[in-house]
């Protein structure tokens, strides 16, 4: 026995608000082929797996083939019960479903809270991409830039070195500030229709596939967006707009279970082991 | 992260990358400084000239090293992810990200 196991657990997948009136039976297979069900404690439910070790593996592709089982589990408890609260992957309380079924009754009032407060939100994942030439063209009208081209075509090798050099930074930071500005901008429109909002910055998604970085485009903004469904109308329309200008590249998925947005519970001593 | 392997057959060139990587970087500081000195008029037409000369062979010599080494492409990778904590440091600096855990959804295709 290694530490990574233990007698009995339950893998926890999601939490989420039950219907009142329909009955709440819900099985899908879950990670590594496990059979999944509900535990109910008044109006919320949590779904979940009997296990009895971590699902621990240095194998890549196994451990994409987890997270995607996982992911699927709570996409599909979402379809069935609207907004879900997602967990990590690999969240697992030691214990049997009693076990469970005490510590989300002492949850309750706070999952209860936050599904009242996430239902008919879904998270839509932003990638703004633009095209390296169109914005080269773009900038390369900048008064400075011009006037260390012409430098640089008087200069001898050394001095037209560090122009370049300086060519270089001055674009760089052209670039940087261009995109700021747009991701601002894109960001204040965006605000009014959602409920949240979150740059996620330029750290590459968790298993991205190696080939994503491409020389040709840059990345302008990576945002999450919690959004009621009524608005997610107005959110298409905004980003089509942007995508409108040649040069911009968006990639727009959606929607998610509420990944980015899903609040931190709070541990305490009547809290699970959760691994 | 970035994981530098010390351990075995790779363990060299992760060495490698790593010291190429930090030469390039202080490179850079280098750089933008006679770049500034150059611009406010410190250096003479003559001085520029011979910074500029060396950086160029500087830079020349740093090429063919990692040419040879080919650590090339582990090179730019570190220097990018280096980049990106950089870049993110700084806008966590400016607005604390808010709590809760970032799980990132992987698309299927």
């Amino acid at each position: 026995m290694t530490e990574s196991s233990f007698e009995s657990g339950r893998y926890l997948y999601c939490v989420v608000q039950l219907p009142e009136t329909e009955p709440t039976e819900f099985s899908t297979t879950g990670v590594d082929g496990e059979q999944t069900y509900v535990l109910t404690v008044g109006e919320i439910g949590v779904v979940v797996h009997e296990c009895n070790a971590l699902y621990d593996t240095s194998d890549v592709d196994l451990v994409r083939k987890w997270l995607l089982e996982h992911q699927n589990v709570i996409d599909t408890a979402g379809e069935r019960f609207g907004t879900p609260i997602p967990f990590r992957f690999d969240t697992i309380l030691r214990g049997d479903d009693e076990r469970v079924r005490t510590w989300l009754e002492s949850e309750q009032d706070t999952f209860t809270s936050h599904l009242d407060a996430m239902a008919g939100c879904w998270e839509y994942r932003i990638d703004v991409q633009r095209d390296e030439a169109a914005l080269e063209e773009e900038l390369s009208n900048d008064e400075q830039l011009v006037e260390l081209e012409e430098r640089i075509a008087e200069s001898t090798a050394g001095t037209s070195h560090l122009l370049e050099k300086q060519y270089e930074q001055r674009f760089e930071t052209l670039k940087q500030q261009q995109r700021a500005d747009r991701t601002a901008a894109l960001t204040e429109q965006l605000r009014p229709m959602v409920r949240d909002l979150q740059d996620l910055g330029q750290k590459p998604a968790a298993l991205a596939p190696a080939d994503e970085t491409d020389e040709t485009v840059t990345r302008e903004a990576r945002l999450a967006v919690l959004a009621h469904e009524e608005q997610q109308r107005n959110v298409d329309e905004l980003l089509d707009e942007v995508a409108a200008d040649p040069g911009v590249e968006i990639r727009y998925t959606g929607p998610w279970p509420p990944y980015t947005f899903t609040p931190t519970i709070e541990a305490n001593d009547s809290n699970p082991d959760t691994a | 992260m970035t994981q530098i392997d010390i351990d075995g057959e790779s363990a060299r060139d992760g060495l490698m990358t790593l010291v190429m990587t930090v030469v390039e970087l202080l490179v850079d500081v280098m750089e933008r400084e006679a770049i500034r000195r150059m611009e406010s008029g410190d250096l003479t037409d003559e001085e520029i000239e011979r910074v500029g000369t060396q950086f160029a062979a500087l830079e020349a010599e740093i090429e063919s090293i990692k040419e040879d080494e080919e650590i090339d492409e582990p090179v730019d990778q570190l220097r990018e992810r280096l980049d990106g904590l950089v870049a993110d440091a700084v806008r966590t600096v400016d607005e604390p990200p808010q709590q809760g855990y970032s799980h990132n959804p992987i698309e299927d295709d």
